[in-house]
Protein backbone atom coordinates (compact mmCIF):
# COMPACT_ATOMS: atom_id res chain seq x y z
CA UNK A 1 0.00 0.00 0.00
CA UNK A 2 0.53 3.53 -0.70
CA UNK A 3 3.49 5.45 1.07
CA UNK A 4 2.75 9.02 1.76
CA UNK A 5 5.12 11.16 0.12
CA UNK A 6 7.58 12.85 2.82
CA UNK A 7 7.57 16.68 2.85
CA UNK A 8 11.23 16.86 3.41
CA UNK A 9 11.38 14.49 0.30
CA UNK A 10 9.72 16.36 -1.59
CA UNK A 11 11.36 19.45 -1.60
CA UNK A 12 14.62 17.09 -1.89
CA UNK A 13 13.98 15.57 -5.28
CA UNK A 14 15.65 17.12 -8.23
CA UNK A 15 14.59 17.23 -11.78
CA UNK A 16 14.96 14.42 -13.11
CA UNK A 17 16.11 14.34 -17.37
CA UNK A 18 12.86 14.41 -19.39
CA UNK A 19 12.32 10.76 -21.27
CA UNK A 20 8.72 11.19 -21.79
CA UNK A 21 7.09 8.67 -24.42
CA UNK A 22 4.13 9.64 -25.94
CA UNK A 23 0.69 8.23 -25.66
CA UNK A 24 0.08 4.88 -27.87
CA UNK A 25 -2.86 5.57 -30.50
CA UNK A 26 -6.22 5.83 -29.53
CA UNK A 27 -8.10 2.98 -28.64
CA UNK A 28 -10.91 1.37 -31.11
CA UNK A 29 -14.25 2.37 -31.14
CA UNK A 30 -14.11 5.78 -29.26
CA UNK A 31 -13.77 7.85 -32.62
CA UNK A 32 -16.54 9.86 -33.46
CA UNK A 33 -17.36 11.73 -30.87
CA UNK A 34 -20.03 14.30 -31.65
CA UNK A 35 -18.75 17.52 -30.50
CA UNK A 36 -20.51 20.22 -32.79
CA UNK A 37 -22.52 22.95 -31.85
CA UNK A 38 -21.98 22.25 -28.37
CA UNK A 39 -22.45 25.18 -25.85
CA UNK A 40 -18.81 25.58 -24.91
CA UNK A 41 -17.27 27.50 -21.74
CA UNK A 42 -15.55 30.56 -21.22
CA UNK A 43 -11.75 30.27 -21.10
CA UNK A 44 -10.38 30.64 -17.51
CA UNK A 45 -7.19 31.89 -16.60
CA UNK A 46 -6.43 30.59 -13.32
CA UNK A 47 -2.30 32.00 -13.54
CA UNK A 48 -4.37 35.39 -13.76
CA UNK A 49 -6.32 34.38 -10.44
CA UNK A 50 -3.37 33.29 -8.61
CA UNK A 51 -0.98 35.97 -9.74
CA UNK A 52 -3.95 38.90 -8.64
CA UNK A 53 -3.60 38.40 -5.09
CA UNK A 54 -1.18 39.22 -2.69
CA UNK A 55 0.06 36.40 -0.64
CA UNK A 56 1.70 35.81 2.66
CA UNK A 57 2.42 31.82 3.47
CA UNK A 58 1.37 30.87 7.24
CA UNK A 59 2.46 27.29 7.53
CA UNK A 60 6.09 26.15 5.98
CA UNK A 61 9.03 24.34 6.82
CA UNK A 62 12.76 24.28 6.25
CA UNK A 63 14.38 21.07 6.99
CA UNK A 64 18.21 20.15 7.58
CA UNK A 65 19.31 18.35 4.35
CA UNK A 66 16.90 20.68 2.13
CA UNK A 67 18.09 24.01 0.87
CA UNK A 68 15.34 26.87 0.93
CA UNK A 69 15.36 27.80 -2.68
CA UNK A 70 12.96 25.49 -3.11
CA UNK A 71 10.87 27.42 -1.24
CA UNK A 72 11.59 30.46 -2.58
CA UNK A 73 11.09 28.93 -6.13
CA UNK A 74 7.59 27.82 -5.64
CA UNK A 75 7.05 30.91 -4.17
CA UNK A 76 7.88 32.89 -7.07
CA UNK A 77 6.34 30.11 -9.39
CA UNK A 78 2.72 30.84 -7.21
CA UNK A 79 3.32 34.71 -6.38
CA UNK A 80 3.85 34.20 -2.32
CA UNK A 81 5.48 37.11 -1.03
CA UNK A 82 6.33 36.16 2.13
CA UNK A 83 6.35 32.20 4.10
CA UNK A 84 6.12 31.92 7.74
CA UNK A 85 8.71 28.89 8.44
CA UNK A 86 10.22 26.52 11.28
CA UNK A 87 11.91 24.03 11.35
CA UNK A 88 10.44 20.78 13.29
CA UNK A 89 11.57 17.58 15.46
CA UNK A 90 8.80 15.60 15.43
CA UNK A 91 8.12 13.37 18.30
CA UNK A 92 9.22 9.98 18.62
CA UNK A 93 11.73 7.50 19.87
CA UNK A 94 15.37 8.67 18.97
CA UNK A 95 13.72 12.11 18.62
CA UNK A 96 14.15 14.21 21.66
CA UNK A 97 13.68 18.25 21.37
CA UNK A 98 15.76 18.97 23.36
CA UNK A 99 17.39 22.39 24.27
CA UNK A 100 20.15 21.45 21.85
CA UNK A 101 18.11 20.20 19.30
CA UNK A 102 15.62 23.14 18.85
CA UNK A 103 18.54 25.56 18.76
CA UNK A 104 19.68 23.79 15.98
CA UNK A 105 16.38 23.95 14.42
CA UNK A 106 15.86 27.48 14.82
CA UNK A 107 19.67 28.25 13.88
CA UNK A 108 18.31 26.53 10.34
CA UNK A 109 15.32 28.97 10.03
CA UNK A 110 17.38 32.10 10.85
CA UNK A 111 20.14 30.87 8.02
CA UNK A 112 17.20 30.40 5.34
CA UNK A 113 16.09 34.18 6.93
CA UNK A 114 19.56 35.57 6.35
CA UNK A 115 20.02 34.07 3.22
CA UNK A 116 16.65 35.75 1.44
CA UNK A 117 16.01 38.52 3.54
CA UNK A 118 12.46 39.83 3.64
CA UNK A 119 11.10 36.93 2.14
CA UNK A 120 11.08 34.39 5.39
CA UNK A 121 9.07 35.19 8.59
CA UNK A 122 10.65 33.24 11.31
CA UNK A 123 8.84 30.65 13.85
CA UNK A 124 10.82 29.34 16.68
CA UNK A 125 10.13 25.89 17.84
CA UNK A 126 10.34 24.89 21.47
CA UNK A 127 10.18 22.22 23.84
CA UNK A 128 8.00 23.06 27.11
CA UNK A 129 9.55 20.92 29.16
CA UNK A 130 12.39 22.45 29.02
CA UNK A 131 10.52 25.59 30.37
CA UNK A 132 13.77 27.60 31.26
CA UNK A 133 15.52 26.89 28.25
CA UNK A 134 12.07 27.87 26.23
CA UNK A 135 12.11 30.93 27.53
CA UNK A 136 15.40 31.79 27.18
CA UNK A 137 15.26 30.65 23.43
CA UNK A 138 11.82 32.76 22.15
CA UNK A 139 14.00 35.89 23.74
CA UNK A 140 17.07 34.60 21.26
CA UNK A 141 14.98 33.84 18.48
CA UNK A 142 12.60 37.06 18.37
CA UNK A 143 15.94 39.17 19.14
CA UNK A 144 17.00 37.74 15.62
CA UNK A 145 13.61 39.09 14.05
CA UNK A 146 11.68 35.99 14.53
CA UNK A 147 7.56 36.62 14.66
CA UNK A 148 6.28 33.81 16.60
CA UNK A 149 6.06 30.44 17.32
CA UNK A 150 5.96 27.00 15.86
CA UNK A 151 4.73 24.03 18.36
CA UNK A 152 4.56 20.42 17.79
CA UNK A 153 3.48 17.41 19.18
CA UNK A 154 6.18 17.07 22.59
CA UNK A 155 3.21 18.72 24.47
CA UNK A 156 -0.23 19.38 24.31
CA UNK A 157 -1.37 23.27 24.14
CA UNK A 158 -3.48 22.85 27.14
CA UNK A 159 -0.71 21.45 29.24
CA UNK A 160 0.30 23.81 32.16
CA UNK A 161 3.67 23.50 30.58
CA UNK A 162 3.04 25.57 28.49
CA UNK A 163 1.33 28.32 30.27
CA UNK A 164 4.54 30.65 30.98
CA UNK A 165 5.47 30.12 26.49
CA UNK A 166 2.15 31.39 26.37
CA UNK A 167 1.92 34.12 28.86
CA UNK A 168 5.35 35.05 27.26
CA UNK A 169 4.20 35.33 23.76
CA UNK A 170 0.82 37.04 24.85
CA UNK A 171 3.28 39.79 26.26
CA UNK A 172 4.49 39.77 22.93
CA UNK A 173 1.32 39.72 21.32
CA UNK A 174 2.82 37.17 18.44
CA UNK A 175 1.01 34.25 17.08
CA UNK A 176 1.75 30.38 18.06
CA UNK A 177 0.92 27.90 14.94
CA UNK A 178 0.17 24.55 16.74
CA UNK A 179 0.45 21.12 15.50
CA UNK A 180 -3.01 19.62 15.07
CA UNK A 181 -4.55 16.19 14.74
CA UNK A 182 -7.91 15.59 14.60
CA UNK A 183 -8.79 11.50 12.84
CA UNK A 184 -9.52 8.59 14.26
CA UNK A 185 -7.00 7.09 16.68
CA UNK A 186 -4.78 10.20 16.13
CA UNK A 187 -4.12 12.80 19.42
CA UNK A 188 -6.82 10.78 21.28
CA UNK A 189 -10.24 11.79 19.28
CA UNK A 190 -11.72 8.37 19.20
CA UNK A 191 -8.73 6.60 21.21
CA UNK A 192 -10.24 3.13 20.62
CA UNK A 193 -9.03 3.08 17.24
CA UNK A 194 -6.00 3.69 18.70
CA UNK A 195 -3.43 6.50 19.61
CA UNK A 196 -0.62 7.58 16.92
CA UNK A 197 0.28 10.93 18.19
CA UNK A 198 -0.38 10.88 22.05
CA UNK A 199 0.90 14.79 22.59
CA UNK A 200 -0.45 16.11 19.69
CA UNK A 201 -3.22 18.73 19.92
CA UNK A 202 -6.75 18.21 19.07
CA UNK A 203 -9.34 20.73 18.77
CA UNK A 204 -10.66 20.24 22.34
CA UNK A 205 -7.23 21.12 23.45
CA UNK A 206 -7.08 24.13 21.79
CA UNK A 207 -10.46 25.38 22.87
CA UNK A 208 -9.16 25.07 26.45
CA UNK A 209 -5.83 26.82 26.33
CA UNK A 210 -8.12 29.31 24.32
CA UNK A 211 -10.62 29.98 26.99
CA UNK A 212 -8.22 30.27 29.76
CA UNK A 213 -6.42 32.71 27.59
CA UNK A 214 -8.24 34.47 25.42
CA UNK A 215 -5.47 37.22 24.73
CA UNK A 216 -3.64 34.53 23.15
CA UNK A 217 -3.51 34.14 19.97
CA UNK A 218 -3.34 30.60 18.32
CA UNK A 219 -3.36 29.02 14.65
CA UNK A 220 -4.90 25.57 14.33
CA UNK A 221 -2.47 24.38 12.01
CA UNK A 222 -3.30 22.64 8.41
CA UNK A 223 -6.93 22.03 8.31
CA UNK A 224 -6.41 19.93 5.19
CA UNK A 225 -3.52 18.06 6.59
CA UNK A 226 -5.81 14.97 7.44
CA UNK A 227 -7.90 16.62 9.87
CA UNK A 228 -11.71 15.93 10.58
CA UNK A 229 -12.37 19.43 9.75
CA UNK A 230 -15.94 18.95 10.08
CA UNK A 231 -15.13 18.11 13.75
CA UNK A 232 -12.59 20.74 14.15
CA UNK A 233 -14.24 23.69 12.72
CA UNK A 234 -17.47 22.67 15.18
CA UNK A 235 -15.18 22.68 18.38
CA UNK A 236 -13.33 26.03 17.62
CA UNK A 237 -16.22 27.94 16.58
CA UNK A 238 -16.77 29.93 19.64
CA UNK A 239 -13.13 30.60 20.11
CA UNK A 240 -12.36 33.84 18.20
CA UNK A 241 -8.51 33.57 19.30
CA UNK A 242 -8.17 30.61 17.44
CA UNK A 243 -7.37 30.97 13.87
CA UNK A 244 -6.84 27.93 11.08
CA UNK A 245 -4.41 27.98 8.42
CA UNK A 246 -5.85 26.13 5.09
CA UNK A 247 -2.29 23.94 4.76
CA UNK A 248 -2.10 20.46 3.89
CA UNK A 249 -2.69 17.70 1.07
CA UNK A 250 -5.59 16.85 1.37
CA UNK A 251 -7.46 19.41 -0.53
CA UNK A 252 -11.26 18.52 -0.06
CA UNK A 253 -13.89 20.27 -2.03
CA UNK A 254 -15.90 22.24 0.70
CA UNK A 255 -13.36 22.76 3.49
CA UNK A 256 -13.03 26.23 2.83
CA UNK A 257 -16.91 26.93 2.79
CA UNK A 258 -17.67 24.97 6.08
CA UNK A 259 -14.55 26.79 7.83
CA UNK A 260 -15.92 30.15 6.42
CA UNK A 261 -19.50 29.16 8.19
CA UNK A 262 -18.38 28.35 11.07
CA UNK A 263 -14.89 30.56 11.87
CA UNK A 264 -16.02 33.76 9.77
CA UNK A 265 -13.64 35.06 7.11
CA UNK A 266 -11.24 36.60 9.31
CA UNK A 267 -10.06 33.70 11.30
CA UNK A 268 -8.80 31.81 8.23
CA UNK A 269 -5.21 31.98 6.67
CA UNK A 270 -3.94 30.62 3.59
CA UNK A 271 -0.78 28.19 4.23
CA UNK A 272 1.12 25.29 2.40
CA UNK A 273 2.88 22.66 4.59
CA UNK A 274 4.72 21.35 1.62
CA UNK A 275 1.55 21.14 -0.77
CA UNK A 276 1.97 24.75 -2.79
CA UNK A 277 -1.12 23.63 -5.26
CA UNK A 278 -3.52 22.86 -2.90
CA UNK A 279 -3.19 25.64 -0.83
CA UNK A 280 -3.85 28.32 -3.78
CA UNK A 281 -6.69 25.81 -5.73
CA UNK A 282 -8.73 25.30 -2.65
CA UNK A 283 -9.19 29.22 -1.93
CA UNK A 284 -9.45 29.85 -5.65
CA UNK A 285 -12.59 26.96 -5.91
CA UNK A 286 -14.41 27.97 -2.71
CA UNK A 287 -17.08 30.67 -2.86
CA UNK A 288 -15.52 33.68 -1.82
CA UNK A 289 -15.76 36.29 -2.80
CA UNK A 290 -12.75 39.12 -4.04
CA UNK A 291 -12.46 40.52 -0.33
CA UNK A 292 -12.79 37.30 1.05
CA UNK A 293 -9.76 35.93 -1.14
CA UNK A 294 -7.78 39.25 0.01
CA UNK A 295 -8.60 38.54 3.63
CA UNK A 296 -7.29 34.93 3.36
CA UNK A 297 -4.05 35.08 1.33
CA UNK A 298 -2.96 38.24 2.59
CA UNK A 299 -4.60 40.29 5.40
CA UNK A 300 -5.81 38.09 8.01
CA UNK A 301 -2.08 36.84 9.03
CA UNK A 302 -0.79 40.34 8.03
CA UNK A 303 -3.49 41.58 10.76
CA UNK A 304 -1.79 39.14 13.06
CA UNK A 305 1.67 40.10 12.67
CA UNK A 306 0.32 44.27 12.79
CA UNK A 307 -0.29 43.56 16.45
CA UNK A 308 3.64 43.10 17.27
CA UNK A 309 4.84 45.53 14.78
CA UNK A 310 6.13 43.13 11.81
CA UNK A 311 3.36 43.47 9.37
CA UNK A 312 4.45 43.30 6.08
CA UNK A 313 3.18 46.06 4.71
CA UNK B 1 -9.24 22.91 -24.85
CA UNK B 2 -9.59 21.11 -21.09
CA UNK B 3 -11.11 17.95 -20.54
CA UNK B 4 -11.25 16.80 -16.96
CA UNK B 5 -10.47 12.67 -16.54
CA UNK B 6 -12.01 12.32 -13.24
CA UNK B 7 -15.06 13.54 -12.48
CA UNK B 8 -18.43 11.70 -10.35
CA UNK B 9 -21.74 12.06 -9.76
CA UNK B 10 -23.67 10.85 -6.84
CA UNK B 11 -23.74 10.47 -3.27
CA UNK B 12 -20.91 9.54 -0.72
CA UNK B 13 -22.46 8.11 2.57
CA UNK B 14 -20.49 9.71 5.05
CA UNK B 15 -20.32 12.89 3.84
CA UNK B 16 -22.25 15.30 2.31
CA UNK B 17 -21.43 16.07 -1.47
CA UNK B 18 -21.92 19.75 -3.40
CA UNK B 19 -22.04 20.24 -7.10
CA UNK B 20 -22.54 16.45 -7.71
CA UNK B 21 -25.05 16.42 -9.79
CA UNK B 22 -24.36 16.76 -13.78
CA UNK B 23 -26.09 19.89 -13.96
CA UNK B 24 -23.98 21.29 -11.13
CA UNK B 25 -20.96 20.03 -12.62
CA UNK B 26 -21.69 21.29 -15.91
CA UNK B 27 -22.17 24.97 -13.83
CA UNK B 28 -18.41 23.74 -12.96
CA UNK B 29 -17.30 23.05 -15.80
CA UNK B 30 -18.54 26.44 -17.78
CA UNK B 31 -16.90 28.55 -14.68
CA UNK B 32 -13.81 27.42 -15.12
CA UNK B 33 -13.55 26.61 -18.80
CA UNK B 34 -13.74 22.97 -18.80
CA UNK B 35 -15.20 21.48 -22.05
CA UNK B 36 -15.88 17.78 -21.50
CA UNK B 37 -15.69 15.43 -18.51
CA UNK B 38 -15.60 11.81 -18.05
CA UNK B 39 -18.12 10.98 -15.23
CA UNK B 40 -18.94 8.01 -13.20
CA UNK B 41 -21.55 7.74 -10.55
CA UNK B 42 -20.23 7.56 -6.76
CA UNK B 43 -23.37 5.24 -5.70
CA UNK B 44 -22.13 2.07 -7.65
CA UNK B 45 -18.97 2.12 -5.14
CA UNK B 46 -21.95 1.06 -2.07
CA UNK B 47 -24.79 -0.17 -4.05
CA UNK B 48 -24.26 -4.01 -4.35
CA UNK B 49 -25.76 -3.85 -7.76
CA UNK B 50 -23.59 -1.51 -9.10
CA UNK B 51 -25.90 -1.72 -12.52
CA UNK B 52 -28.52 0.38 -10.44
CA UNK B 53 -25.75 3.28 -10.51
CA UNK B 54 -24.84 2.55 -13.89
CA UNK B 55 -28.47 3.00 -14.95
CA UNK B 56 -28.96 6.26 -12.69
CA UNK B 57 -25.83 7.94 -14.81
CA UNK B 58 -27.32 7.09 -18.00
CA UNK B 59 -31.16 8.78 -16.93
CA UNK B 60 -29.53 11.81 -15.33
CA UNK B 61 -27.75 12.25 -18.76
CA UNK B 62 -30.50 11.29 -20.80
CA UNK B 63 -32.54 14.38 -18.84
CA UNK B 64 -30.85 17.31 -20.52
CA UNK B 65 -29.42 17.85 -24.52
CA UNK B 66 -26.29 19.59 -23.31
CA UNK B 67 -25.29 17.19 -21.37
CA UNK B 68 -24.53 15.06 -24.47
CA UNK B 69 -21.03 17.04 -25.78
CA UNK B 70 -20.04 17.39 -22.42
CA UNK B 71 -20.29 14.41 -20.65
CA UNK B 72 -17.91 11.00 -21.04
CA UNK B 73 -19.94 7.91 -19.15
CA UNK B 74 -17.69 5.74 -17.72
CA UNK B 75 -19.27 2.77 -15.74
CA UNK B 76 -18.57 1.28 -12.40
CA UNK B 77 -18.76 -2.61 -13.00
CA UNK B 78 -18.05 -5.23 -10.40
CA UNK B 79 -16.69 -8.77 -11.25
CA UNK B 80 -18.02 -10.36 -8.60
CA UNK B 81 -21.74 -9.61 -8.97
CA UNK B 82 -24.00 -11.65 -10.45
CA UNK B 83 -24.47 -10.31 -14.33
CA UNK B 84 -21.73 -8.48 -14.60
CA UNK B 85 -20.72 -9.34 -18.11
CA UNK B 86 -24.88 -8.32 -19.67
CA UNK B 87 -23.91 -5.29 -17.36
CA UNK B 88 -20.95 -4.24 -18.86
CA UNK B 89 -22.51 -5.13 -22.27
CA UNK B 90 -25.56 -3.08 -22.00
CA UNK B 91 -23.33 0.02 -20.65
CA UNK B 92 -21.36 0.00 -24.06
CA UNK B 93 -23.86 -0.63 -26.36
CA UNK B 94 -26.96 1.08 -24.85
CA UNK B 95 -25.61 3.69 -22.97
CA UNK B 96 -22.27 4.23 -24.60
CA UNK B 97 -19.94 4.66 -22.00
CA UNK B 98 -16.54 4.81 -23.22
CA UNK B 99 -14.80 2.94 -20.28
CA UNK B 100 -15.11 1.69 -17.33
CA UNK B 101 -13.94 2.40 -13.30
CA UNK B 102 -13.08 -0.97 -10.72
CA UNK B 103 -13.23 -0.50 -7.14
CA UNK B 104 -11.92 -3.29 -5.47
CA UNK B 105 -11.03 -2.25 -2.22
CA UNK B 106 -15.39 -1.12 -1.92
CA UNK B 107 -16.22 -4.24 -3.56
CA UNK B 108 -14.13 -6.27 -1.88
CA UNK B 109 -11.98 -8.09 -4.42
CA UNK B 110 -8.17 -7.97 -4.72
CA UNK B 111 -6.42 -6.49 -7.75
CA UNK B 112 -5.07 -9.77 -8.55
CA UNK B 113 -8.58 -11.54 -8.34
CA UNK B 114 -8.38 -13.45 -11.60
CA UNK B 115 -11.98 -11.75 -11.78
CA UNK B 116 -10.19 -8.56 -12.16
CA UNK B 117 -8.04 -9.57 -14.52
CA UNK B 118 -10.95 -10.98 -16.88
CA UNK B 119 -12.41 -7.77 -16.56
CA UNK B 120 -9.64 -5.85 -17.59
CA UNK B 121 -8.77 -8.15 -20.57
CA UNK B 122 -12.30 -8.11 -21.62
CA UNK B 123 -12.24 -4.08 -21.35
CA UNK B 124 -9.14 -3.96 -23.28
CA UNK B 125 -10.74 -6.34 -26.14
CA UNK B 126 -13.78 -4.03 -26.26
CA UNK B 127 -11.41 -0.88 -26.90
CA UNK B 128 -12.86 0.67 -23.22
CA UNK B 129 -10.34 2.43 -20.81
CA UNK B 130 -9.88 0.55 -17.45
CA UNK B 131 -10.04 3.36 -14.52
CA UNK B 132 -8.28 2.90 -11.09
CA UNK B 133 -8.76 5.50 -8.06
CA UNK B 134 -5.96 5.05 -5.85
CA UNK B 135 -8.18 6.53 -2.69
CA UNK B 136 -11.16 8.59 -2.54
CA UNK B 137 -10.97 9.64 0.42
CA UNK B 138 -7.79 10.66 2.88
CA UNK B 139 -7.89 7.94 4.97
CA UNK B 140 -6.36 10.31 8.07
CA UNK B 141 -9.16 12.28 9.44
CA UNK B 142 -11.63 13.11 7.24
CA UNK B 143 -12.27 9.35 6.82
CA UNK B 144 -15.88 7.99 8.50
CA UNK B 145 -14.45 5.01 10.76
CA UNK B 146 -16.75 2.66 8.64
CA UNK B 147 -14.43 3.65 5.90
CA UNK B 148 -11.53 1.96 4.48
CA UNK B 149 -7.91 2.66 5.15
CA UNK B 150 -6.26 1.12 2.18
CA UNK B 151 -5.08 3.38 -0.94
CA UNK B 152 -2.78 2.11 -3.38
CA UNK B 153 0.50 3.60 -4.87
CA UNK B 154 1.64 2.87 -8.58
CA UNK B 155 3.67 -0.17 -7.42
CA UNK B 156 0.40 -1.70 -7.08
CA UNK B 157 -0.51 -1.20 -10.01
CA UNK B 158 3.09 -2.83 -11.68
CA UNK B 159 0.63 -6.56 -11.31
CA UNK B 160 -1.72 -5.80 -13.08
CA UNK B 161 -0.38 -3.80 -15.89
CA UNK B 162 2.63 -7.01 -16.59
CA UNK B 163 -0.99 -9.02 -16.59
CA UNK B 164 -2.99 -6.91 -19.34
CA UNK B 165 0.08 -4.42 -20.91
CA UNK B 166 -2.15 -3.91 -23.71
CA UNK B 167 -4.94 -2.50 -21.73
CA UNK B 168 -5.75 1.57 -21.39
CA UNK B 169 -5.47 2.83 -18.12
CA UNK B 170 -6.56 6.13 -16.03
CA UNK B 171 -4.85 6.13 -12.81
CA UNK B 172 -6.73 8.70 -10.61
CA UNK B 173 -6.51 10.18 -7.67
CA UNK B 174 -3.11 9.19 -7.41
CA UNK B 175 -1.47 9.19 -3.83
CA UNK B 176 1.53 7.40 -2.46
CA UNK B 177 5.71 7.85 -3.93
CA UNK B 178 5.34 7.99 -7.66
CA UNK B 179 9.20 7.97 -7.30
CA UNK B 180 8.92 4.06 -5.89
CA UNK B 181 9.00 2.11 -8.82
CA UNK B 182 12.19 0.44 -9.66
CA UNK B 183 13.89 0.93 -13.13
CA UNK B 184 12.36 -1.95 -14.36
CA UNK B 185 8.94 -0.96 -13.31
CA UNK B 186 9.28 2.02 -14.73
CA UNK B 187 9.81 1.30 -18.12
CA UNK B 188 6.86 -0.61 -18.24
CA UNK B 189 4.74 2.32 -17.09
CA UNK B 190 6.49 4.13 -19.64
CA UNK B 191 5.32 1.31 -22.71
CA UNK B 192 1.88 0.92 -21.65
CA UNK B 193 -0.90 3.47 -22.38
CA UNK B 194 -1.81 4.92 -18.94
CA UNK B 195 -2.86 8.40 -18.13
CA UNK B 196 -2.69 9.86 -14.58
CA UNK B 197 -5.17 12.62 -13.57
CA UNK B 198 -3.51 15.43 -12.10
CA UNK B 199 -5.70 15.50 -9.23
CA UNK B 200 -3.49 13.39 -6.89
CA UNK B 201 -1.51 14.68 -4.00
CA UNK B 202 1.12 12.45 -5.32
CA UNK B 203 2.05 15.55 -7.92
CA UNK B 204 3.94 17.92 -5.26
CA UNK B 205 6.19 18.82 -7.90
CA UNK B 206 4.51 18.39 -11.90
CA UNK B 207 7.60 19.57 -13.20
CA UNK B 208 9.41 16.54 -11.53
CA UNK B 209 6.37 14.17 -12.70
CA UNK B 210 6.62 14.94 -16.27
CA UNK B 211 10.66 14.89 -16.04
CA UNK B 212 10.80 11.72 -14.51
CA UNK B 213 7.41 9.81 -16.92
CA UNK B 214 6.99 12.47 -19.37
CA UNK B 215 4.04 14.61 -19.70
CA UNK B 216 2.26 11.97 -22.35
CA UNK B 217 1.24 10.06 -19.03
CA UNK B 218 -0.62 12.97 -17.69
CA UNK B 219 -3.89 14.38 -18.08
CA UNK B 220 -5.89 16.55 -16.22
CA UNK B 221 -8.40 15.49 -13.35
CA UNK B 222 -10.03 16.91 -10.58
CA UNK B 223 -11.67 14.03 -8.55
CA UNK B 224 -14.82 16.56 -8.22
CA UNK B 225 -16.48 16.51 -6.35
CA UNK B 226 -14.68 15.11 -3.46
CA UNK B 227 -11.23 17.28 -3.98
CA UNK B 228 -11.30 20.84 -5.19
CA UNK B 229 -12.16 21.94 -8.63
CA UNK B 230 -9.06 23.80 -9.20
CA UNK B 231 -5.72 22.14 -7.97
CA UNK B 232 -5.12 19.85 -10.70
CA UNK B 233 -5.22 22.90 -13.06
CA UNK B 234 -3.21 24.83 -11.36
CA UNK B 235 -0.27 22.06 -11.29
CA UNK B 236 -0.39 22.54 -15.64
CA UNK B 237 -0.96 25.92 -15.59
CA UNK B 238 1.77 26.87 -13.57
CA UNK B 239 4.57 24.80 -15.58
CA UNK B 240 7.55 26.85 -16.61
CA UNK B 241 8.98 26.55 -20.07
CA UNK B 242 11.75 24.18 -18.76
CA UNK B 243 9.35 22.15 -17.53
CA UNK B 244 7.43 21.13 -20.93
CA UNK B 245 6.08 24.65 -21.57
CA UNK B 246 2.92 25.51 -23.79
CA UNK B 247 3.40 21.98 -25.42
CA UNK B 248 3.37 20.24 -22.11
CA UNK B 249 0.47 21.77 -20.77
CA UNK B 250 -1.18 21.56 -24.02
CA UNK B 251 -0.83 17.73 -24.01
CA UNK B 252 -2.10 17.63 -20.45
CA UNK B 253 -4.85 19.99 -20.68
CA UNK B 254 -6.81 18.09 -23.32
CA UNK B 255 -4.05 16.21 -25.83
CA UNK B 256 -3.45 13.40 -24.18
CA UNK B 257 -7.21 12.27 -22.93
CA UNK B 258 -8.13 13.39 -26.56
CA UNK B 259 -5.76 10.98 -28.00
CA UNK B 260 -7.04 8.00 -25.75
CA UNK B 261 -10.44 9.37 -26.05
CA UNK B 262 -10.42 9.04 -29.97
CA UNK B 263 -11.79 12.61 -30.08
Amino acid sequence: MANLINRRNFFKKTALPVTGIMMGSSISGLSGCQRSGAAMPASYDIMEEVMKYRKINSHEHVWPDVSPDALIDFSDRLGVEKLAISSIIPAGPGREANPQGFRACNDLVLKAMKKYPGRFLGQAFLNPVYGKESLEEIKRCIDQGMIGLKIYNQVKINDPLFYPVIEKLIDLKMVMLVHAHCGLGVGGYRPRYGNVQPNASIPEDFAMAAKRYPEAIFQYAHLHGGSDWEYACRVLKDYPNVYADLSGSNNEANTVNFALKHLGEDRLLFGSDGSYYQGIGTILSSDLNDAQRKKIFFDNFNNILRKSGNNVD
Amino acid sequence: MLIDINASTGHWPFQQMQNSSCNEILARMDRYGVDLSVVSNLNGIFYKNVQAANEELHEELMSDRRFKDRFFPFAIINPQYAGWRQDLDICVNKMGVRGIRLYPVYHDYELSDPSCIDLVKIARDMGLIVGFTFRMFDPRGPRHWMDTTIQWNLGDMIPVIQEVPDATYFFLNVVGNIFVLNESERALLKKTTVLIDTSGASLGNMGNAIATYGAGKFAFGTHTPILDYLTGLLRIESLRENEGGEAARDQLRSGNARKILGI
